[in-house]
């Protein structure tokens, strides 16, 4: 979860606190994108300082901070400053700037044009060869750090981080106050500490005692006992369950337990076979492994296959729906969000960001809203219905088919069209052959009964490097290069 | 930005120098027709390896500030109009720069961090002579005069620097110079075949007419004295050099044919541009010896050739620097290397580890030969090596071993400033003596450093005086007098 605030980052903080999330990370700058599984990142222009007490002082005031972690971050660089950040409230520290000078960036600002000559921000073997940092340097630029928070900790009167964290009255602002920069700044708001009810007056300023999610009232406890015979011996499993939307991430508990044993590889393919009846909830499948199938007859919320990771999610409509489901919506947003491989077949329409940050999964679906394939990095989607405008924006890898596509919808910015060739042809049938057994749908059977006609009306989206990186490749193993110089060959061809 | 690719592309390369064969007879630059026009046909590629860093480093490198990166790009395009106009907004005369300095830009770029650095001084020299080659370097007289006037005594590059900056802004500047032509160092100290006399005429044309006035022949404290030259002028800038040479009393020392490089140097320069010297030094014939290791010895080794000497030998007392930049002092200071200027290419012997214990006499009171010794450097102190003595010939030696500090009598002591500890003319951070109206640029104030670091020094200082006289500057100010070069 990401929430971005300027005004207001406390009461982001205890709603951050209250959606049991794990922390509350303060970003001073504009925050990256990564994928925060369990933190909530509150993302602020202002300084860390502030942002940490004020993100510390509501959760304080209603009995919520001892359950999440706050850590901050953006530009800390010295031992002072992760003790001010601890007087202020925080007790995780986010260092990016310094390490990374430590191993060897001298801020060139170039990370984008993959050129960075000291080897740190580039793929290119030529430039990483003058890569010098070590692993050592950012060791012992922490060791100084950690060095001078225990001096400072000692100066203060504290025994331990955890002790200093809140107490703002160890603070000497004098010095700060009556610099003329300072006239006129009234720090009292960040250095006032709250007078907490009696109720709340036992809890820590830290992190201790965690939250409680409800995962023993989870739908996948009961699929772990009826998978047993799966998880414990191999052996098949066929399961049929009614679900509701309440039931979130189903599937997921069941998918730690089988990688548990299983390990990256999984099991057979289908091996878990699970039916469900009903309308899923939010993450429906999500993380599942290889093995395991899970199949909805009815509709699901949004993140349907998040990080699929190997698995099968199989939707389509409840045989007893009238309606076409090829006209319908049958799952929600972001399908598909970061998946690494694995299948998805949809008979119906989604919505937005279809396929988001997918790097390796195929899917096929009906129909999809806008933002289709963002940020899609490999993987092979099959679009048998309309897009929505924007398709796929900063997409540089994987490829899609879509059918009947509108050219003005794609962001041509990094993909080139064309008809499918041969050589994805065959694919493409297989695609939509699957989706057609998987789902019953009249889409696919229509497009199979003359398949030459619908091929045409294929186009197939890719990634204009993705393409060249693709055919270097192939040309330079056909040349009999290894590995290592087909690489070399393809920095060539991408920088000829 | 410049072709972000360029380093990659291409790797550092310089221009061909004249034949050695060729360039031991004549006094001119060592390059074919100049260095810019030698560099013409590789310097766009050249400047293309500047990488437009983010965080430029040679701007550390250089006290000027020079907008590097700026003027790479503007190379690298083609727009030569554009390229001058950047560099002459933060180097009021890049072509002495441009073949002098020691280039600390080029050992602070970050290329040379794992790779050859960017050629920044040849994309220098390359403009500013493709600039004067194209009559792209105009006079720039003052739209008025502020009615102030300003003494500026001396006339090498600091001087220079500081009344262009002070006539420009307005200021009626007088340069007093005790020589008979103006240039300092510049014109007395540098061999024509490092910077030919003409490029200093031109310029020194260029600011005659902007209005700064030249004094020559004026010796300051003797002819002129410090009050007279107070009552005169609203304000002084002293840009006095570093000109006590650092003298070597050991046994012998009064025997003749042993002469600072600062007397040999000038008399050469001047019957290289045609002028005659009674009684000159030369080295034709002569076994020559030179003490000290450094740029002017070099000098003195490129002089002496040319002037056919039977044999040149270098001294230096510390050992033979490393061929590359060593682990203690890395990138981006300026680094300890063994380093070999146009002068080494030509020939001469450079000996090093060794000091002087006597100079040997012939039955005519002139030097003859040098009783050598090695030495070891042990706890930071010359250590004598036992049995290791030895006779070279000399029948001319050149001491070039740097210099003391400004002269102190006369003009220094008339006007009363204070000096600091180390016998420079003190003053504080925005170059102020001790005395009112007096302001220190260069050398004098500073001790020996880097042409690069006196044009700095004369434009920051010009900004001081400004100030004093109008209360306001709008002149740029590149580094306190505080600031210290970037090595270890």
């Amino acid at each position: 979860m990401k929430l971005v605030a300027e005004v207001g980052v406390g009461t982001v903080a205890a709603g951050v606190s209250k959606a049991r999330r794990r922390g509350a990370h303060l970003r001073a700058r504009r925050g990256d994108r990564r994928l925060a599984a369990d933190v909530a990142q509150a993302c602020r222009a202002v300084p860390w300082g502030s942002a940490s007490r004020r993100a510390s002082r509501p959760c304080l005031l209603n009995g919520l901070r001892d359950r999440i972690v706050v850590q901050t971050d953006g530009q800390l660089k010295t031992g002072r400053d992760v003790v001010v950040a601890a007087l202020l409230g925080a007790e995780e520290f986010g260092f990016a700037t310094a390490p990374l000078v430590v191993s060897g960036c001298v801020m060139m600002r170039v990370c984008h044009l993959d050129t960075c000559p000291v080897g740190v921000a580039t793929q290119n073997p030529v430039l990483r060869e003058r890569f010098t940092g070590k692993p050592e340097f950012v060791v012992t630029f922490f060791e100084y750090i950690a060095q001078e928070v225990r001096e400072l900790l000692a100066q203060l009167g504290f025994r331990t981080l955890e002790e200093a964290i809140g107490h703002v009255e160890a603070l000497d602002v004098e010095a700060a106050v009556h610099h003329w920069k300072a006239a006129g700044l009234d720090l009292s708001p960040i250095l006032h500490r709250p007078d907490v009810e009696a109720q709340f007056a036992q809890q820590t300023m830290f992190c201790s005692s965690g939250q409680d999610h409800g995962l023993d009232k989870a739908v996948d406890n009961r699929l772990i006992e009826l998978a047993e015979p799966a998880l414990e011996r191999g052996e098949p499993v066929r399961i049929e369950l009614p679900v509701r939307n309440v039931n979130r991430t189903v599937g997921t508990m069941l998918g730690h337990q089988l990688t548990r044993r299983y390990g990256g590889t999984g099991l057979p393919d289908g091996t878990i076979d699970i039916t469900f009846t009903g309308s899923a909830g939010q993450s429906f499948g999500a993380f599942i492994p290889r093995g395991m199938t899970l199949r909805l007859l009815g509709d699901a919320n949004d993140y349907l296959g998040k990080g699929l990771s190997g698995g099968r999610v199989v939707v389509r409509p409840d045989s007893r729906a009238t309606f076409d489901a090829s006209e319908q919506i049958v799952a929600g947003n972001v399908i598909g969000y970061g998946a690494t491989s694995g299948e998805i077949y949809l008979r119906g329409q989604v919505g937005e960001r279809f396929c988001v940050r997918n790097s390796g999964a195929t899917a096929v679906v009906e129909g999809v809203g806008d933002h289709g394939c963002e940020y899609m990095t490999g993987g092979t989607v099959a679009i048998l219905g309309p897009t929505g405008r924007n398709f796929a924006a900063g997409m540089s890898g994987g490829y899609a088919f879509v059918l009947d596509l509108v050219e003005g919808r794609v962001n041509h910015e990094l993909v080139e069209l064309g008809a499918v060739t041969d050589e994805h042809a065959a694919e493409l049938h297989d695609l939509v052959a699957r989706h057609a057994e998987a789902t019953d749908s009249p889409v696919a059977r229509g497009l199979l009964a003359d398949w030459p006609a619908a091929l045409a009306r294929f186009t197939l989206v890719m990634p204009t490097d993705y393409r060249r990186v693709v055919e270097a490749r192939a040309a330079a193993l056909a040349d009999g290069l290894t590995e290592d110089q087909a690489a070399a060959r393809i920095m060539e061809v991408l920088h000829g | 930005m410049a072709d972000p690719r360029g380093f990659l592309k291409s790797g550092r390369e310089v221009a061909a120098r004249r034949p050695v064969a060729d360039r031991v007879h004549d006094w001119h630059e060592v390059y074919p027709g100049s260095a810019g026009r030698a560099l013409l046909p590789i310097i766009g590629t050249q400047a293309g390896r500047c990488m437009d860093c983010g965080i430029p480093f040679c701007h550390q490198g250089c006290p000027l500030g020079n907008l590097i990166p700026e003027w790479n790009d503007l190379v690298w395009r083609d727009d030569w109009d554009g390229a001058i106009e950047r560099l002459h907004a933060t180097n009021n005369f890049p072509e002495f720069t441009g073949r002098l300095c020691p280039a600390p830009c080029e050992t602070a770029c970050v290329l040379g961090i794992n790779q050859d650095p960017v050629t920044i001084k040849n994309v220098e020299v390359s403009i500013i002579d493709r600039a004067w080659d194209s009559h792209n370097v105009r006079p720039q007289p003052p739209e008025w005069l502020s009615g102030r006037t300003v003494a500026v005594v001396g006339s090498g590059p600091a001087g220079l620097a500081a009344a262009q900056q002070l006539t420009r802004a307005g200021h009626t500047v007088a340069v007093y110079e005790r020589a008979d032509k103006p240039g300092g160092l510049l014109r007395y100290g540098i061999p024509e075949f490092k910077m030919e006399k003409s490029h200093l005429d031109r310029r020194l044309d260029q600011m005659r007419r902007e209005g700064t006035v030249f004094r020559t022949g004026v010796a300051v404290g003797d002819t002129l004295t410090g009050d007279q030259l107070r009552e005169r002028y609203d304000a002084i800038v002293l840009a006095l050099g570093s000109t006590v040479a650092r003298d070597l009393p050991v046994p012998g020392r009064e025997l003749t044919g042993i002469h600072q490089a600062m007397e040999f140097l000038p008399q050469a320069n001047r019957v290289a541009v045609g002028e005659e010297v009674p009684e000159q030094i030369t080295a034709t014939g002569k076994h020559v010896v030179i003490i000290g290791g450094g740029d002017t010895g070099a000098d003195c080794l490129g002089t002496a050739l040319r002037q056919e000497a039977a044999s040149v030998t270098q001294l230096e007392i510390l050992p033979h620097p490393p061929e590359t930049r060593p682990d203690s002092q890395p990138w981006p200071t300026y680094p300890m290397v063994f380093r070999v200027s146009s002068a080494h290419e030509e020939g001469g012997e450079r000996v090093y580890s060794v000091s002087t214990q006597a100079f040997l006499g012939d039955d005519a009171g002139g030097v003859r030969a040098l009783r050598l010794v090695d030495v070891a450097l042990e706890d930071g102190r010359f250590v004598e090596v036992a049995g290791s003595q030895r006779e070279i010939p000399a029948e001319l030696v050149l001491l070039a071993m740097g210099f003391t500090g400004p002269e102190r009598p006369g003009l220094i002591e008339q006007l009363g400033v204070e000096l600091d500890s180390r016998g420079n003319v003190a003053r504080d951070a925005a170059y102020a003596a001790s005395v009112e109206g007096i302001f220190v640029a260069g050398d004098a104030g500073r001790g020996q450093s880097l042409i690069v670091w006196a044009i700095a020094e004369g434009r920051a200082a010009a900004a001081a005086v400004d100030r004093f006289l109008t209360g306001t500057s709008t002149l740029p100010a590149p580094i306190p007098s505080t600031a210290r070069p970037l090595v270890v």
